[in-house]
């Protein structure tokens, strides 16, 4: 029982008195009754760090209906929709609203513009540099987009990318120099060159997993750099082969080639693109996310056919991979060694982990980020790699799923933070917690609880054993301040498991009950004990209604 | 003689790629981390023995302690860059492949920037003697390479098996959870893991630097090759590295001097692709369950 007021002995004066008691009490022996605003200013001061709360995922929505029409647009010649809107009415307003579920269709078309567009924002110092640079990242994103259907749909750590795309390059480029192949061929020979070393890639995957699979391939590049390298066939002596015939006319002045050449790599980007979504939105990307390294087992129980799945991505890819090669080889006149080196692999293993595994739009945000290092600050020299190293120790370190994955990995701190936040609120006292009170339609509702639970603070300092007394001694009746405060707050309680009492008849005794609250349901028999007297009775109902607000 | 010729160079070979097989294998089985790192370990070692060799010493011993002493600086620094702050987070293997990666190329571009490109030479460890026994010389070199790397492998398979850090070490490697739920530190264990394997690749590049030179890149080959023994042998597997060691070195050897030295390479790979198509885990590689993060 709280002692925290001073209990100074005082006469209460029964206002009512001037009219007659039937008792003649008109004075009684009291206790001082706090001022209510104490309770009230210790409620409102803050305890605990108290942090902003709401409606935490923000949507933009957008006034009028809209979702009947947006649903019937299509992207042609798919069945699906343009932009997934969907049509509310505004709870407080009752206006209609739509909002746009899935944002990143937008996105796409405006950086895909800000790509189209790119020639023409360029600063005129810079436009060659930057030209040829974009080039580069079309292609090599490209590459990656299609590099990313095999270590993030099939989940399968495959380094042959730069191998498979370097072999037809060479290829093509000898085939173009001996046979005088036209450009236009050069792609689809590449591609044929692609198709038969998807073939011959597949086949130690179906046997081998995870980072022995990794090894391989790695080896397999290693292997083809040091036959090419090796080889007077295709130019040891000059670091590469080079004189194929080429889409870009040499007649056409040397910032017109660039033009043309960033818009070719452009062209190759959105091809690429269209084969990831063709892929990875189709049966074959589910089939395959569905069977990711060790849990073919499973895959197969539920009749997934993986191999074949596994085959097919192999040879899709790499007949894209050698479609690339040709291109490329189509677009440099010829290729140079380096493209089976170890730094190119080590570089798209930076482009891929700095956007995010298995992402097209990671495959090609970390693409621009590590060319744009590479080949736009050249003047950094051996620092660029150093920085490209350094942002995808960065990336590795920090972020579980690259740039594209931080939304997710924030999303899940919050969340951690929050259950933390809330477990610290260890004083809740029946008022709602900030997170449930955005979800309570009823604004009163949250008053009404606070100020419950202000009132019943301010009523537990009056609880001592003088009020006890009390009202052991005269359950009904005239009652000082303090008691009669408290009484007050009992009587008002709802009736739901509010205490009541019942007379055993055949006994003529008294037992404690408890109302349902529910019509027709039953009152509950709270305790075995039974009183003699209802004086007795009302004091113990009294009691236990005491001891429930010092336990709430 | 020609046959002995080819022996002795194979088993020259075997030696130093084993020494860096071993490492990878160690190290994947009681880390589970694939540590593509040690391209930068090897270059790092031999710029730290280049370094002492050109300014404080040039005995043989104190050149290829520091050698030894670098290398496993590396791999302390790679365990506390990558093992420590990663082991523990989602992906981590994948994450930690790639990690040790960056390290690696951010290494080889400090030491280049800082060494600039132009290779750089040890001195000679051996000395020049030669030993005749019939019709086979054998060089002081090899005679070194051989007996270092089989001192050093000796030294680290009885550390393993003797001492209470070789204890926690198995441990990790039976049951990394376990052991850990017993009182084994992971990341204290990372810590001495990496630095042997650290050291072991010191050696490695101390020793094949007698042969080659020292350069910011020159990691590249040794590693390849280490990884590959290390896959060939199965990962996590010392004796299984030192069988698959023994097999590549021979193909090594008879390929550089039947085929001629580009195809070496090219014969390993079909070699390795062999072995792993027959036996995907390796020689005697350990199977997923045996050990399960």
């Amino acid at each position: 029982m709280s002692d925290a007021f001073k209990k100074e002995p005082l006469t209460w004066h029964n206002p009512l008195s001037a009219w007659g008691t039937a008792e003649g009490l008109d004075e009684v022996p009291s206790v001082t009754v706090p001022d209510p605003r104490e309770a009230w200013d210790a409620n409102t001061r803050y305890k605990v760090k108290t942090h902003k709360v709401g409606r935490l995922k923000h949507y933009v929505v957008w006034p009028h209906h809209g979702e009947k029409l947006w649903s019937r647009w299509r992207w042609w010649p798919t069945r699906r929709n343009v932009l997934h809107i969907h049509g509310l009415y505004n709870r407080k307003t009752l206006a209609a609203e739509k909002k746009i579920d899935d944002r990143r269709p937008i996105y796409w078309m405006i950086c895909l513009l800000l790509l189209a567009l790119g020639p023409f924002l360029f600063p005129e110092s810079m436009q060659n540099t930057l030209l040829s640079a974009g080039a580069i990242f079309g292609i090599f994103a490209a590459i990656n987009v299609c590099w990313t259907l095999i270590l993030g749909t099939a989940s399968i750590f495959s380094l042959a990318t730069y191998a498979v795309v370097g072999v037809a390059a060479f290829i093509t480029t000898w085939l173009s120099i001996r046979l005088g192949l036209p450009w236009y061929l050069l792609p689809p020979i590449g591609t044929a060159l692609g198709f038969v070393m998807g073939a011959l890639i597949a086949v130690p995957a179906l046997r081998l997993d995870g980072f022995y699979y990794a090894l391989l391939t790695l080896g397999l590049n290693e292997l083809c750099r040091v036959f090419f390298t090796t080889s007077k066939l295709f130019g040891s002596a000059s670091g590469g082969l080079y004189g194929a015939d080429s889409y870009i006319p040499d007649w056409l002045s040397p910032m017109g080639q660039s033009w043309l050449g960033y818009y070719g790599a452009f062209a190759l980007l959105l091809a690429a693109l269209f084969l990831f979504r063709f892929i990875n939105g189709k049966r074959l990307g589910r089939i395959l996310r569905m069977a990711p390294e060790k849990r073919e087992a499973f895959a197969q129980a539920c009749g997934v056919d993986y191999r074949r799945a596994r085959v097919q991505i192999f040879l899709i890819t790499s007949a894209a991979f050698g479609f690339i090669g040709g291109f490329y080889a189509a677009q440099y006149r010829g290729v140079a060694f380096s493209i089976f080196g170890f730094d190119t692999v080590l570089l798209g293993l930076a482009m891929l982990t700095i956007g995010g595994i298995g992402k097209a739009e990671g495959a090609i945000l970390g693409t621009l980020v590590v060319t744009f290092l590479d080949k736009v600050l050249i003047d950094l020299g051996p620092l660029r790699h150093f920085l490209i190293g350094l942002i995808m120790l960065g990336v590795v370190l920090f972020l579980n799923k690259g740039y594209f994955g931080i939304k997710k990995q924030f999303d899940a701190w919050r969340d951690k933070k929050r259950g933390e936040w809330r477990s610290l609120r260890s004083e809740k006292g029946g008022e709602a917690l900030p997170e449930e009170a955005t979800e309570i339609d009823d604004k009163d509702e949250l008053f009404f609880r606070r100020f419950d639970k202000v009132q019943r603070d301010h009523l537990k300092k009056m609880i001592c054993p003088e009020i006890i007394e009390e009202h052991r001694r005269r359950p009904l009746g005239q009652h000082s301040e303090a008691l009669e405060r408290v009484l007050y707050y009992f009587r008002r309680s709802p009736m739901e498991d509010k205490y009541a009492l019942h007379h055993i008849a055949a006994t003529d005794r008294y037992r404690i009950i408890a109302f349902s609250g529910k019509r027709g349901v039953s009152p509950r028999v709270v305790e075995d004990r039974e009183y003699v007297t209802i004086e007795d009775a009302y004091h113990g109902i009294f009691m236990r209604r005491i001891h429930d607000l010092m336990e709430s | 003689m020609e046959l002995t010729f080819v022996l002795i160079n194979a088993v020259v070979v075997a030696c130093i790629y084993g020494l860096i097989a071993v490492a990878v294998s160690i190290t994947w089985s009681s880390l589970g981390l694939i540590n593509l790192g040690y391209g930068f370990i090897f270059s790092f070692a031999g710029y730290g023995a280049y370094v002492v060799a050109l300014y404080l010493t040039r005995m043989p011993v104190l050149v290829a302690a520091a050698g030894i002493l670098t290398g496993a600086l590396g791999g302390i620094l790679m365990c506390l860059l990558v093992f420590i702050p990663l082991h523990d987070k989602p992906n981590f293997t994948t994450r930690g492949m790639i990690g040790t990666l960056a390290i690696s190329l951010m290494g080889s571009q400090a030491l280049l920037l800082q060494f600039g490109p132009r290779a750089k030479s040890l001195p000679e460890l051996f000395g020049s003697k030669s030993i005749h026994i019939g019709a086979t010389v054998l060089t002081a070199d090899k005679i070194g390479i051989v007996v270092c790397s089989v001192a050093m492998l000796s030294f680290v398979v009885a550390w393993m098996k003797g001492s209470r850090r070789g204890l926690e070490i198995r441990a990790m490697m039976m049951n990394p959870h376990a052991a850990s739920i017993v009182g084994i530190g992971i990341r204290k264990t990372g810590l001495y893991v990496m630095a042997v394997t650290g050291a072991m690749g010191g050696l490695a590049a101390v020793l094949l630097s007698q042969t080659y030179y020292v350069s910011p890149f020159s990691g590249l080959t040794p590693l390849i090759k280490g990884v590959s023994i290390a896959l060939c042998g199965g990962l996590g597997s010392v004796q299984g590295a030192v069988i698959a060691a023994a097999i590549l070195g021979l193909t090594e050897a008879v390929t550089s001097r039947y085929l001629g030295g580009q195809y070496v390479l090219i014969t390993q790979f079909l070699v390795i692709i062999c072995i792993l198509i027959i036996r995907p885990r390796g020689i005697s590689g350990l199977l997923d369950k045996g050990r399960e993060q």
